[in-house]
């Protein structure tokens, strides 16, 4: 395999198996040595808060960190950060996602569009979230459009390239068989089109999610008087470390549900859909 | 043109009562049962049977892959504990390294016994002349068809000067034409290298072929059915009567 | 002596056609959008279609780094980001290929360590700029970090995917011939996982790229692009917002470029793509 192709596979395949793999075989035993550098590491950082050697502004004290997260779930500023967060992101994830389907289907059926739109599609594509950002604030200012439509393009992207790439390599010999069985439209969709491209276009959105919440993020830092985002800004600026920190781990540990969420959809989805090819 | 190379010492395997069993889910799965197998220095045999009949275990056991099983295999009177220099193994794929020169690839074994770079150097000429690879030392694997690179996994196999060789399906992945001409060949290095060879194959016709005598295996659980040795003198003539009546005998045996 | 030229695979031709780059439909096709566009702006702003003081005239644009005084600062700016971007990706790319390295080839390092380096890479990195000023200031060593940091996930994760991947039948060449450890590690591991670590590399340098400008972009001190670009949203100057997003996307495009050059070189072993 060469570099060309796994290139492909890597940035299709978004997380991958150094996540999930280990949880198959957990046992309780197995817990041990996975919390073994964390409980170390949380023990010095509490020692070094606790002797005083660096001041609360710059590292407060795991226990001080883990109480102001607690308040703030108590105080529902978590929550409420959170849900205009998640409000913003499942409506740009999906304009973003429905219109790369859209896109990357016509483009993968009809090579002539492919040829007119792909390469200025694949100019754009090379600017990063963090450019546009600048520019839609100068003309939308700091609107809830902005942060949607930041969201919206982060998801397109990769949504199109999958799902045109998906299309696109459906195999020529299925589809042969299909001319050659006269499949009605339906049948043709459902049996081959879908279970052929349901892989790659999976793993498109699965990245267009990634990229979603990373746009999410930086819109938010940069440009939001609200949101998860906002809150670490916020916190950062009272010179409150134990919010920001609380901040990082609330994110931390979205993304990675909103990952495993993702993985196991994948997986029941390709037991009805079998891995071929 | 023969070469003059030195001859390798040839070995003597004793394979007395072995057994082997994995656990599949918690469940003892034999895959081989009570073998026991005489091979004399300098003989050609080769192991033929069905799928699961235990012949590519029983290789592996013999090259030291897996070290765990019952009874013995003795070379040269010794038990057999893990890989050594003095057996060397072909798999089906050739398996050289996608990043190494077929020299380097040849070269390998050597480097890892801390041979000196010229004896190395005269080693893996020598083994590429054997095989017929001249001109070839600079080539990458991805360069070559199938049945070069497979040469070249045998002139690897051989540079360590192996008292015995070992063949796990050597020719299963080529197409019938490199097959017929690697079956030569491969007669001719054993012959010139005088080393002995055991071979599995699932080709009858192949075994018949090349071997002083065939071990013919029958599955679950792997044990020998019956050992068929092969007469004829070389080189052996596949329409001639005695071969087709020792291939059929062979097929009969692998039929039940 | 036999003539085996003749069991030699066919030499794979680096063209599919002897067809010239002119032409080719499907670039003319590729073409004609950009241009249209191109000719459409330029038309807009020449006969003044739309006001806004936010459009700008494409020869304005095209001017702007040469003759506009704000303009004339990119340079330097492109200057020192390529600096920044140089310092951190070594230092955090050395620091990801390392950890890797280990991960891939230590069973109980992969256990203990795994996962924590997998958690915090769950942490979006824009994230960690608050944290990083608070404890580096608005300088230019949090920003280092930071792209040290963006660097470091890629290439950790490639690094220990392509030791990971290593086929088991050449494992078990390595045994057969008794390779020594060195041996192992120099015939078999390094080449074989340098793939990979190509391919982390790649994306860390991306990643490390954007991070640069990124992180300039969100402290707003000092000199780089990220700073050019925050500099012409405060001053409503589109002209300079624009240049800075087109020199960022066109490094990201020239970086993909010299790595795939550079890559495909030294992995020649490989051969075509089949």
């Amino acid at each position: 395999m060469n570099i060309r192709t796994m290139a492909q596979r890597q940035i299709g395949a978004g997380s991958s198996n150094w996540q999930w793999s280990w949880l198959g075989a957990l046992r309780p035993g197995h817990l041990v040595l996975p919390l073994l550098l964390p409980a170390a590491v949380l023990l010095a950082w509490q020692l070094t808060a606790a002797q005083g050697w660096l001041p609360v502004q710059i590292l407060p004290p795991p226990s001080l960190v883990f109480s102001t997260l607690v308040d703030l779930i108590r105080d529902g500023e978590i929550a409420a950060n959170l849900k205009i967060s998640l409000w913003r992101i499942s409506i740009g994830f999906a304009i973003g996602t429905s219109a790369g389907l859209l896109l990357g289907a016509l483009m993968g059926i009809s090579k002539t569009l492919d040829d007119y739109v792909g390469p200025i599609f694949k100019a754009l594509a090379q600017v990063p979230s963090l450019g546009w950002v600048p520019v839609l604030i100068l003309i939308f200012g700091l609107d809830e459009a902005l942060k949607l439509i930041i969201i919206a393009k982060a998801c397109f992207v990769p949504t199109t390239l999958a799902t045109s790439q998906g299309i696109r390599n459906i195999p020529r010999h299925y589809l042969e068989v299909a001319r050659v069985m006269m499949l009605p439209r339906l049948l043709f969709l459902r049996k081959l089109v879908i279970p052929a491209t349901l892989p790659t276009v999976f793993g498109g959105i699965r990245l267009a999610l990634s990229h979603a919440w990373i746009s999410l993020i930086v819109v938010e830092m940069l440009a939001a008087t609200e949101g998860v985002g906002y809150m670490m800004v916020w916190g950062r600026t009272l010179f409150q470390i134990d919010i920001v920190i609380a901040g990082m781990i609330v994110i931390g540990v979205i993304g990675l549900a909103m990952d495993f969420g993702l993985s196991w959809t994948e997986r029941r989805l390709s037991r009805w859909v079998p891995r071929h090819g | 043109m023969t070469l003059q190379l030195q001859q390798s010492s040839q070995a003597s395997l004793a394979i007395r009562g072995v057994s082997k069993t994995y656990r599949v889910d918690d469940r003892p799965l034999q895959v081989l049962r009570n073998i026991a197998l005489d091979i004399a220095p300098g003989e050609f045999v080769s192991v033929v049977g069905a799928s699961g009949c235990g012949k590519s275990t029983l290789l592996r056991l013999i090259i030291g892959l897996d070290t765990e099983y019952d009874g013995d295999i003795l070379l040269d009177g010794q038990r057999i504990a893990g890989p050594g220099p003095e057996r060397g193994i072909v798999f089906q794929e050739h398996r050289l390294f996608p990043w190494l020169t077929v020299a380097d690839n040849i070269g390998l074994g050597l480097e890892a016994r801390g041979a000196g770079q010229s004896e190395r150097e005269q080693a893996v000429s020598e083994n590429i002349a054997l095989v017929g690879l001249a001109g070839f030392e600079k080539a990458y694997p991805h360069q070559l068809s199938g049945g070069m690179a497979q040469r070249a996994a045998i002139a690897r196999a051989l540079v360590n000067r192996p008292e015995i060789l070992l063949l796990d399906e050597p020719l299963g992945a080529l197409d019938s034409l490199t097959r017929a001409y690697l079956q030569k060949e491969l007669l001719r290095i054993w012959q010139q290298e005088q080393v002995t060879v055991v071979m599995v194959t699932h080709d009858v016709e192949e075994a018949v072929y090349l071997s002083d005598k065939v071990v013919v295996m029958e599955p679950r659980p792997g044990r020998i059915g019956a050992i068929v040795p092969v007469d004829i003198d070389h080189p052996r003539d596949r329409a001639a009567p005695e071969f087709i009546a020792l291939k059929e005998r062979i097929l009969g045996a692998l039929a039940h | 002596m036999v003539d085996l030229s003749a069991s030699l695979p066919p030499r794979t031709r680096a063209r599919t056609s002897a067809a010239s780059w002119w032409e080719r439909p499907a670039l003319w096709r590729g073409l004609a959008i950009p241009v249209a566009l191109l000719i459409a702006w330029f038309v807009v702003t020449r006969l003044g279609l739309i006001s806004s003081h936010l459009l700008v005239s494409p020869e304005k644009l095209v001017a702007l780094p040469f003759v506009d005084e704000a303009g004339r600062h990119v340079w330097f700016a492109l200057g020192e980001s390529v600096v920044r971007l140089v310092a951190g990706f070594a230092i955090g790319a050395t620091a990801g290929i390392a950890l890797g390295l280990l991960l891939g080839t230590s069973q109980a390092a992969n256990r203990a360590i795994g996962p924590s380096v997998n958690g915090l890479r769950q942490i979006t990195l824009f994230a960690w700029i608050p944290l990083l000023t608070a404890w580096f200031g608005n300088g230019d060593s949090s920003k280092i970090v930071y792209i040290a940091l963006s660097a470091f996930f890629p290439t950790a994760l490639n690094t220990y995917e392509g030791l990971r991947t290593i086929p088991a039948h050449y494992l078990e060449v390595a045994r057969v011939l008794q390779l020594s450890w060195r041996q192992r590690i120099v015939r078999l591991l390094l080449p074989g996982a340098l793939p990979s670590i190509f391919i982390g590399i790649q994306i860390a340098l991306i990643t490390a790229w954007i991070g640069t400008v990124g992180s300039e972009y969100a402290m707003g001190v000092g000199r780089g692009i990220g700073t050019f670009m925050a500099g012409g949203r405060e001053q409503f100057r589109m002209d300079v917002v624009l240049l800075g997003v087109i020199i960022l996307a066109v490094v990201g495009y020239v970086i993909n470029v010299i790595c795939g050059r550079v890559f495909r070189r030294l992995l020649h072993w490989q051969g075509s793509p089949s």
